[in-house]
């Protein structure tokens, strides 16, 4: 199963740093919910009735559902939550692949999912107010 | 008759691991442990191995069958058809053939103080408890520190500082005693990097668990906890 | 002297239990790609109505609904995994009993086809 290395395994003394991650776990677990209930709805209506054509979703309907409350409520469920579900579960797994640049990877990750939320958010910020 | 490979280890004689083939009788009852038992009478007395109670109360005869954590005498050959593999416990340092140092294991279960913390340790009054209060935590109570889930565990694996499934599945049944004091002296090892957060829910730890425990919700409850007690600190203005 | 056996990068490949683990955290590229088509169908809609023709004409490629007909798969199977895993991390009491997790599991995909109904009105005006 495993490489062999001849060793004694030493136990370092716990540092006692409280870990940052109850706020990615949070995250996590919202996008989480979302990723399960709310995107294969989107998948299916997104992804396959409107570009098939089953659905009929026009500029002017898509513009005035989205740029309002509504558009705020799609971005951090559809959008937001999942993109830091997904940066959270990059991050381990890439640990879980014994990829050990830890700080940077993690920076990458929730950097990516923070700026593609900035950029949602910017967009319907700016289509609100023209 | 039965075919057994075990990886063995004997240090004096060689630091290379090697694998030993056994045919053993067997029938319906043969456990694992019988045969290892038959191995050390019959066949070759220089295996090594732990074991006690023969009975999944003891915890000390762990080890894996086919690659996966196992106690030998809960174990039956009759429900493996072809090769059986023996191996001992991963994750953990083996001393010789079967046998596994469980050091950091324990290291690890006495650093969460697994023991009823009083705030009054003069008081002589003994303790109440419901049934209801009772019910939230024993579940947790049934480990029998067989360190299987540790050897299940690959977050352990990748890094073996981490607290691991057992030791938090302890300090969470503390946690949730009615009887105990002591969350807050347990709680900044729990919000450790190395504590409840190393754990990425593979729940393997949970299938292998001879005892139905199910570590991997006691951990992930934990998580819950430190999330908790992190919002709490910050409230209370000491983040 | 003991040894000591250290996982290799592929550990995950050596038991079905890890595999199917590392399936369920591998949900999240063909998803991460969704959420790259949402957000580009997005500033398509904030860029004007030529743009989100374009938008929705490039949804219609042939590779794209491939990779989506996969992030279905594997939102309905994180779905699957996360609603089993729901029940134990935040077990539910109602007094002196406990919600029996496969009542809140069946909950959770209630929740998924309301939103589905939800959608179908959304769009088709009545079911």
């Amino acid at each position: 199963m495993n490489d062999r290395t001849t060793e004694n395994m030493t136990i370092k003394p716990k540092k006692n740093h409280r870990s940052s991650e109850p706020v990615w776990w949070a995250l996590f677990s919202a996008g989480g919910v979302c990723f399960a209930v709310f995107i294969p709805t989107a998948i299916l209506f997104f992804g396959f009735l409107q570009p098939l054509g089953l659905i009929d979703f026009s500029y002017s309907q898509a513009h005035n559902w989205f740029f309002g409350f509504w558009g705020l409520m799609f971005s951090g469920a559809f959008i937001i939550l999942p993109g830091f579900h997904a940066a959270h579960r990059i991050r381990h797994g890439l640990h879980d692949l014994k990829v050990q640049r830890h700080g940077l990877i993690k920076v990458i990750c929730y950097g990516l999912a923070g700026l593609i939320s900035l950029l949602t958010l910017g967009i319907w910020f700016t289509g609100i107010i023209s | 008759m039965k075919t057994i490979h075990i990886t063995r280890y004997l240090p004096e004689s060689s630091e290379i691991p090697f694998v030993q083939q056994f045919d053993i009788p067997a029938d319906d009852s043969t456990s694992v442990l019988d045969a290892l038992n038959y191995i050390k009478e019959e066949l070759d007395p220089s295996l090594s191995f732990r074991w006690s109670c023969r009975m999944a109360i003891c915890g000390s005869c762990g080890l894996m069958v086919n690659g996966k954590p196992k106690l030998g005498c809960k174990t039956f050959l009759r429900d493996y058809q072809e090769n059986i593999t023996l191996q001992p416990l991963a994750h953990l340092p083996v001393e010789r053939d079967l046998i596994v140092d469980m050091d950091v294991f324990l290291t690890h279960l006495e650093a969460v103080k697994p023991y009823l913390i009083s705030d009054d340790s003069l008081s002589t009054e003994p303790n109440k408890q419901t049934p209801t209060q009772m019910a939230k935590y024993q579940q947790f109570s049934d480990c029998i520190n067989c360190g299987l889930c540790y050897s299940a565990c690959p977050q352990f694996g990748l890094n073996p500082e981490f607290l691991g499934p057992a030791a938090i599945t302890l300090a969470h049944r503390y946690n949730l005693d009615s009887r105990d004091h002591g969350k807050a002296q347990r709680m900044p090892l729990l919000n450790t990097e190395e504590g409840a957060w190393s754990c990425t829910f593979v729940g393997f730890c949970s299938e292998v668990c001879p005892k139905k425990v199910d570590p991997a919700a006691a951990v992930n409850q934990s998580k819950v906890e430190s999330a908790k007690d992190m919002i709490i600190q910050l409230f209370k203005g000491n983040l | 002297m003991t040894y000591r056996t250290t996982l290799s990068r592929t550990w995950w490949l050596k038991h079905n239990a890890f595999k199917a683990y590392m399936l369920r955290e591998a949900t999240v590229l063909p998803l991460t790609f969704f959420i790259l088509c949402l957000v580009s169908g997005v500033y398509c809609l904030w860029q004007g109505e030529s743009q989100w023709n374009h938008w929705q004409t490039a949804m219609g490629q042939p590779w794209v609904l491939a990779v989506n007909l996969l992030a279905f798969f594997a939102s309905l199977f994180h779905a699957w995994t996360f609603f089993q895993l729901f029940p134990r991390v935040m077990p539910i009491r109602m007094g002196h009993i406990s919600v029996p997790a496969n009542v809140l599991i069946a909950g959770q995909w209630a929740a998924v086809l309301s939103v589905m109904v939800l959608f179908s009105w959304l769009f088709w005006g009545k079911l």
